[in-house]
């Protein structure tokens, strides 16, 4: 079956070789020329659903993600002609063609989908049967696109984003082949930090569980906007780095990114025996006491699950509106007083009437007598 | 006289004073009442209190709601700021432009073709760049050859040949050194035919039409159907029933688009003659010709 379609692919590749004009231009790693048509920017169609899909594919970006090495055809399988049908959805479990260097194997993303499988997010239960709303649970490309490197450099002093060209000439001093030594630089460096800056990953995250509907189907609360809330949300919000975002929280120190588990799963990074340990990760509070993970960080306020948060704010909120605008509205009415000294709604000539005036108001006073 | 200046400057400073309570009440209000989860909250307490008709309640889901349009990649030396299309893996780069000024890409839409299987993806792809009455309307027997012009998608108005478009060039020269893409395209502008009135260039649907096409949207649900056949008469009265063929402009002599004078460069223009794609074309001619125009039971035959 591999060999029927690489056999395909070859003599669509001399086809295309046999169309080619004389003016026309070889693009580098793209070696059965999908960018032929792909490159033009407006390359696109309205489905039958009335989605808008492109076709465009942004070459000078595909060039800074990892999958550069890999040849369009080998994630999208079932092109084997040009021009080509509707492609199917791309299948990310599938082997590829590029060795994984420390296992000396085909590399395949099998090994994170089995493990999405056994976290919240997969759609099974313990018990091996489907969950409820089995649409709702994310494959990968509900979480992930085209991930993109971000490499760092550290040549001398701090770290810093982009790629050192002197570290690279040292690598090739040895590794001269090839884009080898760029390769595994902006690899090896983009994983020292995270590969999605943290706004984008609570962003990701917020695509469901900020989703009303969502959050009512699973009974979920709104963990994003409370997250916002608390000062790992505002660190996040003013451009850091180093605060914690959903991963670091949901996730036990060294495991897997993606066997996110519920509360109560007594592994779990959240559940009440191990929280406290998540706090403590070696690059968060490392001194801190367990109880630094004894608030409640996600409380909504929803009336029904937390009433007495929900009832709390409400009190707060109209204590402090009646305090602020009782004393505004009495400055206000004081000015006005200032403003109109004789001024009543009811006339009374009795002597006392002028008594309690300011200052300038006696003075117009005896100005008129 | 400086009593009435005092009493005066004293007024004003007190309506100052009391401006500035007001201010004051209005600056703090969403300080105390406005927070995020404000919608839910605000429901919550509804609910306990007030039911709310359903209408009602729709409209604040409606209201909480949030429809997001970009997306953000920051690779810390780079900022990608993008559109976002729900379920694409692959980045894009760069900002789809509405064209704006067009009258037909308001009941058309900006990726109009759907019919014809295998090219519609590239009709939609000239679309990026040619209004569509650059293929869809030709001058009648008898009349002399539109001449075109760049006009910008956001306002409408004619443009010079974009500097852009000289990019293309150097982007060739520069892909010996990198990997990286010819620029196409992304011009902010279109080519469109234009008419020429006491030696004043304008586009070929002008705001009179413009404002046709309007008035016909928002009044089409009202209208009969002979009223609708009509309208839609005149609103396409410029339009032809065959579109101008591929090859009348992919060709190397005389093409219906003058590309050169349209600021192509040499390279380009080579291209758009030899190009893969139009061999592609000159060799499957069966699915050449775009029908679009035609009514369906004339498709089907």
């Amino acid at each position: 079956m591999r060999s029927d379609g690489l056999i395909k692919l070859i003599i669509l590749t001399v086809v295309m070789i046999m169309l080619y004009g004389q003016d026309t231009v070889v693009l580098a790693e793209d070696r059965i020329d999908c960018l032929i048509c792909h490159k033009y920017r407006g390359l696109s169609r309205v489905d039958e659903q009335g989605n808008f899909r492109l076709f465009y594919i942004n070459n000078d970006l595909f060039m800074n993600s990892p999958h550069r090495r890999n040849e369009c055809y080998e994630c999208h399988t079932d092109i084997k002609e040009i021009p080509h049908d509707k492609v199917d959805k791309v299948d990310c479990t599938q082997q590829c063609h590029i060795v994984e260097p420390s296992g000396d194997r085909y590399f395949s993303h099998k090994t994170i989908a089995e493990t999405l499988a056994k976290s919240a997010h997969g759609k099974l239960d313990a018990d091996g049967n489907p969950k409820p709303h089995q649409e709702d649970y994310p494959g990968c490309k509900d979480c992930h696109d085209q991930p993109l490197y971000r490499p760092l450099s550290a040549f001398k002093g701090e770290a810093k984003h982009g790629v050192s060209m002197r570290s690279i000439s040292r690598c090739k001093s040895c590794h001269e082949s090839g884009n080898f030594a760029k390769d595994f630089y902006e690899h090896v460096t983009s994983r020292l930090h995270k590969t999605r800056f943290s706004l984008e990953i609570t962003e990701v995250c917020a695509k469901c569980h900020q989703d009303p509907e969502f959050m009512k189907r699973h009974e979920l609360d709104d963990v994003i906007t409370t997250y916002k809330h608390t000062f790992h949300g505002k660190m996040l919000e003013m451009g850091s780095e180093r605060t914690a975002d959903c991963i670091d929280c949901h996730v036990v120190e060294g495991e897997n990114n993606h066997l996110i588990e519920s509360k109560d799963v007594v592994t779990s990074s959240i559940h009440k025996d191990n929280v406290g340990r998540t706090c403590m990760a070696s690059d968060c509070h490392t001194n801190a006491s367990p109880n630094l993970a004894g608030f409640q960080t996600h409380v909504t306020y929803d009336r029904e699950k937390y009433p007495l948060q929900f009832y709390m704010l409400v009190f707060f909120k109209a204590l402090m509106a009646l305090v602020m605008y009782f004393f505004l509205a009495l400055i206000f009415f004081e000015l006005m007083r200032r403003l109109f000294p004789k001024f009543a709604f009811f006339k009374d000539n009795t002597p006392h009437h002028f008594a309690d005036l300011g200052e300038q108001d006696q003075q117009d006073k005896e100005d008129k007598s | 006289m400086v009593k009435r200046i005092k009493k005066i400057i004293f007024k004003v400073y007190v309506v100052c004073l009391m401006t500035f309570t007001v201010w004051y009440g209005y600056f703090m209000y969403p300080l105390i009442f406005g927070f995020e989860g404000k919608e839910a909250a605000g429901l919550s307490l509804e609910k306990a209190v007030f039911s709310g008709s359903k209408e009602e309640k729709i409209f604040q889901q409606m209201a909480a709601e949030k429809v997001k349009e970009r997306k953000k990649t920051d690779l810390g030396y780079r900022l990608i700021d993008q559109p976002y299309i729900q379920g694409r893996f692959h980045h894009i780069g760069f900002t789809l432009q509405q064209d704006k000024a067009n009258i037909c890409m308001r009941c058309h839409g900006n990726a109009p073709h759907t019919e014809s299987k295998e090219i519609r993806a590239f009709l939609n792809m000239h679309s990026f760049y040619l209004a569509c009455e650059a293929c869809h309307s030709v001058p009648g027997d008898g009349e002399p050859p539109w001449q075109f012009r760049w006009y910008d998608k956001n306002t409408g108005k004619l443009s010079g040949n974009p500097r852009a478009i000289l990019e293309i060039e150097d982007s060739y020269k520069q892909l010996q050194t990198n990997t990286e893409n010819p620029v196409y395209g992304d011009y902010g502008l279109k080519i469109s035919p234009v008419t020429t009135e006491s030696g004043k260039a304008s586009l070929l649907h002008n705001e009179k039409d413009m404002a046709m096409v309007e008035e016909y949207i928002a009044e089409r649900d009202q209208l009969s159907a002979d009223e609708k056949t009509e309208r839609n008469n005149a609103i396409h009265r410029k339009m032809s029933e065959s579109p101008v063929a591929c090859k009348a402009c992919h060709r190397g002599e005389e093409p219906y688009l003058p590309l050169a004078d349209l600021g192509y460069p040499p390279t380009r223009l080579g291209e758009l003659i030899n190009s893969p794609i139009v061999a592609m074309l000159r060799k499957y001619d069966e699915f050449h010709m775009p029908d679009m125009m035609k009514p369906a039971q004339e498709r089907e035959k």
